[in-house]
């Protein structure tokens, strides 16, 4: 490292040298924005929340007359991170020549590129 | 209604209740933001080895980046449970009179906020993985470009439920 900002050596910290982890955590950080526009686009959260009533359905539910609106960002987020979660440790079963071999840009050209979709997702907001 | 415990009732008014989960959501997202800009801060315009200690933006973008990480983490993780708590009664009592005044354009863009907010918790093991790891060069580019995107969407997020709060705040 050429910088007085950047000069930390690696750490004692076990998870940190893992190359286990790593691929965990980088499939799972490449799988988050892909499975999240899925749930959203797709309405597929794990469950439903209704706050007028703290009720939890398992999937998608509609809203109950007279009892306020349902959620479903929860849902969704669950979906997400659980479907990253079990793409991650699937990931870890891989031989490390081919998990090697994963492009790390696309950690963060991903939530960049899913941007337009969600944009598009949210059409019925974006009224004058 | 929302998520509230009715013990809670005893010792304080429903509004005080939120109105401290959202200061203390707020105040964490101010600390989560800061630490970003100063680390993304670091990458983007590193100082070099011998400048000197220079004027306030030197000093700004000159902190020992890594060292921020672990607390970037954790107040990701905290500032998305405090959000993710006082959104139960958002839904109910902010964005409906939002969308009854009409308001489209603001509520669109929070929801943008809260997907971003998921979005980026997928990414925090990554994250924290790159800056423990920065003796390893093959890291070097894809830590810095997460680091810009992370902070970027922290702004976009942050700036988004500071104005959503102007339109329809606690106590309006």
């Amino acid at each position: 490292m050429s910088t007085a900002a950047q000069t930390q050596s690696g750490t004692a910290i076990p998870l940190a040298r893992s190359a286990t982890f790593r691929t965990f955590a980088l499939v799972f950080g490449i799988a988050t924005p892909v499975l999240y526009v899925i749930a959203d686009m797709m309405n597929w959260p794990l469950f439903t929340y209704h706050p007028g009533t703290n009720r939890v359905d398992l999937g998608w539910a509609a809203a109950v007359k007279d009892e306020g609106p349902a959620m479903y960002w929860y849902g969704w987020s669950a979906t997400t991170l659980l479907g990253a979660a079990v793409l991650g440790g699937l990931a870890t079963l891989l031989p490390e020549r081919v998990t090697s071999r994963i492009p790390l840009w696309l950690v963060w050209v991903l939530p960049i590129a899913v941007l337009p979709v969600l944009i598009y997702s949210l059409k019925f907001f974006w009224r004058w | 209604m929302g998520l509230m415990p009715e013990f809670v009732l005893d010792y304080v008014s429903v509004n005080t209740y939120w109105t401290i989960l959202f200061i203390v959501h707020a105040l964490l997202a101010v600390a989560l933001l800061g630490a970003l800009t100063h680390q993304a801060a670091s990458v983007l315009m590193p100082v070099r080895v011998g400048a000197g200690t220079g004027g306030f933006v030197t000093r700004f973008r000159a902190v020992h980046g890594a060292s921020y990480a672990a607390a970037v983490s954790v107040l990701w993780i905290v500032t998305f449970v405090f959000g993710a708590w006082i959104y139960t009664k958002y839904r109910m009592y902010v964005r409906i009179p939002i969308e009854q005044a009409g308001y489209w354009k603001t509520q669109g863009v929070f929801e943008l906020k809260e997907h971003y907010a998921t979005i980026g918790m997928g990414l925090l093991p990554i994250y924290w993985f790159f800056w423990r790891n920065t003796r390893d060069p093959q890291y070097d580019s894809a830590r810095k470009w997460l680091t810009v995107v992370l902070c970027a969407m922290c702004w976009f997020i942050f700036l988004t439920g500071h104005v959503v709060n102007n339109v329809r705040g606690f106590g309006s």
